[in-house]
């Protein structure tokens, strides 16, 4: 992988965003500051957002898998109890942190990490890349989702399971890219139930946030 | 340079960093990981090691942020 070197974070770019896809709201709206080896955010880190911010509520205590530049998990802790943010990118964990997000925490999907959460958010990687593509940067960590698309959903689910409270709800992200019925069948067979609770078209794929919980 | 131990399990919350500390464990065993404090400021720890005695492993933290992944996928 790339040297790490973040002194002063010498290659950012300030987005601004609406969390609200519908009318503009001065209130809604927030800026955080994206480096270059991170995700910047896009028509699937708003749909999620959007989506996350309906479901949560002042009782949740929430994690975010691959928080990136941590814009979902900073804006869930206006609300909600608790929010911890997790990513295996070095860059986006001191990202989400400059950005805001108070606990934020380097790791492998829940590798480290103990507990139970009542709303665990992930917009995974999910496109299909081959060994031969990979260019070894830190953001790929981003889209990567294996030869098969679904490698890093498929190891998320059977961890996210096994963090969930009793009446927990994961959200997650999918791609018609990877295919949305796979991934509900795996669900499925893992005891649990999903849901198609918002989708959205954008060129080449629509766009599915799938939440799950316990039968 | 101060310096304290404290194990993690007996943290509880009185800060959002020492709250962060509680969920945590040593990504290989899950054992609980004893944490060393080498700074911190009124708010939260900012530098400082986690070890899994179990393990014989040590994970960082810098700038505030706990790194849980094994040694081999660090770099």
């Amino acid at each position: 992988m790339a040297k790490l070197c973040f002194a002063g974070f010498p290659k950012m770019k300030e987005i601004y965003y609406n969390t609200s896809a519908g009318e503009y709201d001065s209130a809604r709206t927030g800026k955080v500051r994206v480096h270059s080896q991170v995700y910047e955010p896009a028509a699937d880190t708003y749909l999620l957002m959007e989506t996350a911010l309906k479901e949560v509520s002042s009782t949740d205590t929430v994690i975010e898998i691959g928080t990136g530049c941590g814009i979902i998990a900073r804006e869930l802790a206006k609300t909600a109890e608790t929010v911890v943010a997790a990513d295996i990118n070095p860059y986006a964990v001191r990202c989400a942190r400059a950005n805001g997000v108070a606990n934020v925490v380097r790791a492998d999907l829940f590798s480290g990490i103990r507990g139970r959460y009542s709303l665990i958010v992930f917009n995974p990687p999910y496109i299909p890349i081959q060994e031969s593509e990979k260019h070894d940067e830190w953001i790929e960590c981003a889209w990567d989702g294996g030869p098969s698309g679904a490698d890093v959903i498929n190891r998320f689910l059977e961890q996210a399971k096994e963090h969930m409270t009793v009446n927990g709800r994961i959200l997650l992200l999918i791609s018609t890219i990877t295919g949305v019925e796979r991934v509900m069948e795996r669900i499925g067979g893992l005891g649990m139930k999903a849901e198609e609770i918002a989708s959205s078209r954008v060129p080449y794929e629509r766009l599915t946030v799938l939440r799950s919980k316990a039968p | 340079m101060k310096k304290h131990i404290y194990n993690t399990t007996i943290l509880n919350g009185y800060t959002m960093k020492r709250e962060l500390m509680d969920i945590l464990c040593c990504p290989m065993c899950k054992s609980d990981l004893s944490l060393d404090v080498t700074d911190e400021n009124e708010e939260e720890i900012v530098t400082g090691t986690l070890y899994c005695a179990k393990c014989d492993e040590h994970y960082p933290i810098e700038d505030g942020i706990p790194n849980l992944l094994p040694p081999d996928m660090r770099d």
